[in-house]
């Protein structure tokens, strides 16, 4: 049986089990289900994990190992003169064996040898297939078995089961926090090997951004120079212009649509205003390139200051455009969990609504509003498309919004686009920025948890 | 469905339910208005606030139904009836607490000094700063006690310096009784206080603008039955400087702390009479039926 047809079999017979553990509990209480210790479906359950979790387990285990054991098999089949070539050679090999099996065009000619060791293959897998199935319904059937016999009155079905979905629960959250970790260790050690060609201190400190290598000896103007600080520059200079555009409007018009707008208006521009964020980055990022930056260009441009075609100021306008709903949105909630009765005090003693929002609304939603703002500026840094549009990417170490910048991310995705050798400085700089920009975001959400907590602590 | 109440058939044995279920304040059109005539004098000497045919509506539910009454200088008046009966509406009426509620509308006159708070010419921050208010649940801000107590005089511009600012707390806060306990925590958040004590910050918050009228909604429904006695000890004390309108579930605190009494009936004001005459010797037979515990 191929493992789909397997898992959809062990589907099957869980329904099946828990249909026969439910009757059973019946059973054990001549049908008076009040007696029992818990309802019958809990009973339906914990036969259906008792089938299903161990056959699962051991499909599990088998299909990651099946493959090792069939190749060690194989190799040990091999021929003397093939078995000690060199691990890498020998893994070749194993390929090509591989390639065969699945029917695949091969590198080399085929020779009775190599078709041999394929047969051999194909039988292996063929006697492993065969056993899972065997395995698999026996304990299946164990698992049931042991199960419907241990249902008696007073069993604790509910309890099992409960503790069963707690470690369901405790897997999933382990695996979404295996995954940061490895994607910080995988990124940590990439990072570790660029460090070991280009030293840490100038790639912190390094004010010039050249990421061309030379590939031979005698090439020219190609000395590579890995100077992080004019894309942070950049990063930072085009997030803060987005924020610039995106706080003061997202919050005006949060404050608008929760405290002035009637139900109608709100109900109809809520729902707009979010489609701000729905829009893909790439139209954005058209719109600055082809839309905004031109026209910033020739306004400006016309007062006689000089304005580069791509410009820091428009891909920041843009992006600050598209951030607005972070803010706007998740401002609006907190403002409308403020209570009533805060409002009611206010307005009660003669304030103004303004005065109301301004001194009491705005002060008591600060977390939350703190915490909308935050989002946004990580969108800010991590945002890509609009930049690469509409900002350039020339490394330029400037304040000047007219004039062109890059970014992290930008640089991160013009090194890794296109054929690339894995294992030149250029590459494994990008591993370096991604760790850098991962360590500057951490860095901004601790403080802003600090700024947060410290607040919190003053008024509740 | 008609109330019978002049015929002796006792209302209470046979109407109750009726009289509380809520579709009858749908039909209280159709009710005899003659057994809904307010009995008892609604006029006061020295008059603060006078109402005069005042109807509320939420939307087509019409809450309140020509009300008249005079809210007297420096005197404790309590409304008090059933559920729903419309007297939190027209307590929030007296400041136009209810401008919030969407659908809301007031028709009639509500005079003080001589002007209509529902005239076109009223600035509502004036008069709320006038006729201060007192929440059912407190509800001070999530601000230091100083801060709570500073917010009202620092928004009407009542004090010039720092200094005058302390002395307004100081007194508000002695003037609620709360200023012993709290005067070494200034700082602390009012929110940190017991529920008593938040109550009674939030009174000293109304009295620090100054108000001459202080409507109090329920003030007590919240509070354990010591911080209760603490608050009516304190509407007995505030009476020499302030006039005070307070809504309450409690007959026994309205008779306690008010000398005015006001009846609400599903939206009718029914009697209206000192307070010794409406709890001994009610004249109309809803209100007996109500302080009597038959019903409410």
């Amino acid at each position: 049986m191929s493992a789909t047809a397997l898992l959809f079999t062990l589907a099957l017979l869980g329904v099946f089990s828990y249909w026969l553990g439910r009757k059973r509990s019946f059973a054990v209480v001549d049908g008076q289900a009040w007696k029992l210790h818990s309802l019958p479906s809990y009973y339906g359950f914990y036969t259906a994990i008792w089938c299903g979790v161990p056959a699962l387990l051991i499909t599990g285990l088998w299909l990651f190992f099946e493959d090792l054991i069939i190749t060690h098999l194989v190799v040990g089949q091999l021929p003397a003169d093939v078995q000690s070539l060199s691990p890498s050679r020998l893994n070749l090999v194993v390929n090509d064996i591989r390639n065969m099996v699945s029917g695949n065009i091969v590198s080399v000619d085929v020779d009775p040898t190599m078709q041999a060791a394929a047969d051999h293959y194909i039988q292996l897998q063929d006697i492993s297939k065969a056993a899972l199935t065997v395995l698999v319904l026996i304990m299946v059937i164990m698992g049931g078995l042991y199960a419907l016999r241990s249902i008696r009155k007073d069993k604790q079905a509910r309890n099992a089961v409960e503790r069963v979905v707690k470690v369901f629960l405790i897997a999933s959250s382990t695996i979404a926090i295996f995954t940061t970790v490895g994607i910080v260790f995988s990124v940590l050690f990439e990072a570790i090997r660029f460090f070991e060609t280009v030293p840490i201190t100038s790639f912190l400190f390094g004010l010039e951004w050249s990421p061309q290598m030379a590939i031979r000896e005698d090439q020219v103007g190609s000395s590579g120079a890995f100077g992080a600080v004019p894309l942070f520059a950049g990063t930072m200079l085009i997030s803060f212009i987005a924020m610039v555009v995106a706080v003061p409007i997202g919050l005006m018009s949060a404050i608008y649509l929760s405290e002035y707008a009637n139900k109608k208006v709100r109900a109809v521009a809520k729902p707009l205003l979010e489609i701000l964020a729905g829009i893909p980055t790439v139209v954005y990022g058209f719109f600055a390139a082809l839309t905004v930056a031109p026209f910033i260009r020739d306004t400006i441009g016309s007062t006689g200051l000089d304005v580069s075609s791509e410009s820091a100021l428009a891909a920041g306008l843009v992006m600050g455009i598209m951030i607005i709903p972070f803010v706007s949105s998740l401002s609006d909630d907190v403002i409308n969990a403020v209570p009533q009765a805060m409002r009611d005090g206010s307005e009660g003693l003669g304030a103004t609504k303004s005065e109301t929002i301004k001194k009491v609304i705005i002060p008591a939603a600060l977390p939350g509003i703190v915490g909308g703002i935050l989002l946004a500026v990580s969108r800010a840094i991590g945002e890509t498309m609009i930049v690469v549009m509409a900002a350039g990417l020339s490394a330029n170490l400037t304040a000047n919004p007219l004039e062109a910048v890059t970014t992290v991310t930008v640089q991160i995705v013009t090194l890794l686009v296109g054929d690339q050798e894995f294992d030149s400085p250029k590459t494994l700089a990008a591993f370096a920025l991604g760790l850098l920009l991962f360590v500057v975001t951490l860095i901004l959400n601790i403080i802003a948890l600090h700024v947060v907590r410290k607040y919190r602590e003053q008024y509740e | 469905m008609t109330f019978q109440i002049d015929s002796g058939i006792d209302l209470a044995g046979q109407e109750v339910g009726a009289v509380n279920s809520a579709d009858t304040v749908a039909k209280s059109d159709k009710v005899n208005r003659d057994d809904r005539k307010t009995v008892g004098e609604i006029n006061h000497p020295d008059p603060r606030m006078t109402c005069r045919d005042v109807n509320v509506w939420y939307g087509d539910k019409h809450a309140i139904i020509d009300v008249n009454l005079d809210i007297g200088k420096n005197e404790v008046i309590a409304m008090i009836g059933p559920s729903g009966c419309g007297k939190s509406t027209f307590l929030r009426c007296l400041n136009r607490m209810n401008d919030t509620i969407d659908g809301c509308r007031v028709t009639g006159e509500m005079m003080m000094d001589g002007n209509n708070i529902y005239g076109k010419g009223m600035d509502v921050v004036l008069l709320r700063a006038q006729v201060g208010m007192v929440f059912q649940k407190p509800n001070p801000f999530p601000k230091s006690i100083f801060e709570n107590v500073a917010y009202g005089p620092r928004i009407h511009g009542l004090a010039a310096n720092k200094t005058d600012i302390e002395e307004i707390v100081v007194t508000s806060l002695q003037r609620a009784g709360l200023w012993d306990e709290v005067k070494d925590y200034l700082e602390e958040p009012g929110t940190g206080l017991s529920g008593g004590q938040q109550q009674r910050l939030c009174i000293a918050r109304a009295i620090a603008v100054n108000p001459e009228v202080v409507l109090m909604d329920e003030p007590c429904s919240a509070l354990d039955p010591i911080a209760t006695a603490k608050i009516e000890e304190l509407i007995d004390e505030l009476r020499e400087h302030y006039t005070i309108a307070i809504v309450t579930h409690s007959m026994q605190q309205a008779a306690r702390v008010s000398q005015r009494t006001a009846y609400f009936h599903l939206g009718d004001l029914i009697e209206v009479g000192s307070t010794d005459q409406v709890f001994t010797n009610p004249k109309h037979q809803l209100t007996e039926d109500y302080i009597t515990g038959r019903f409410g």
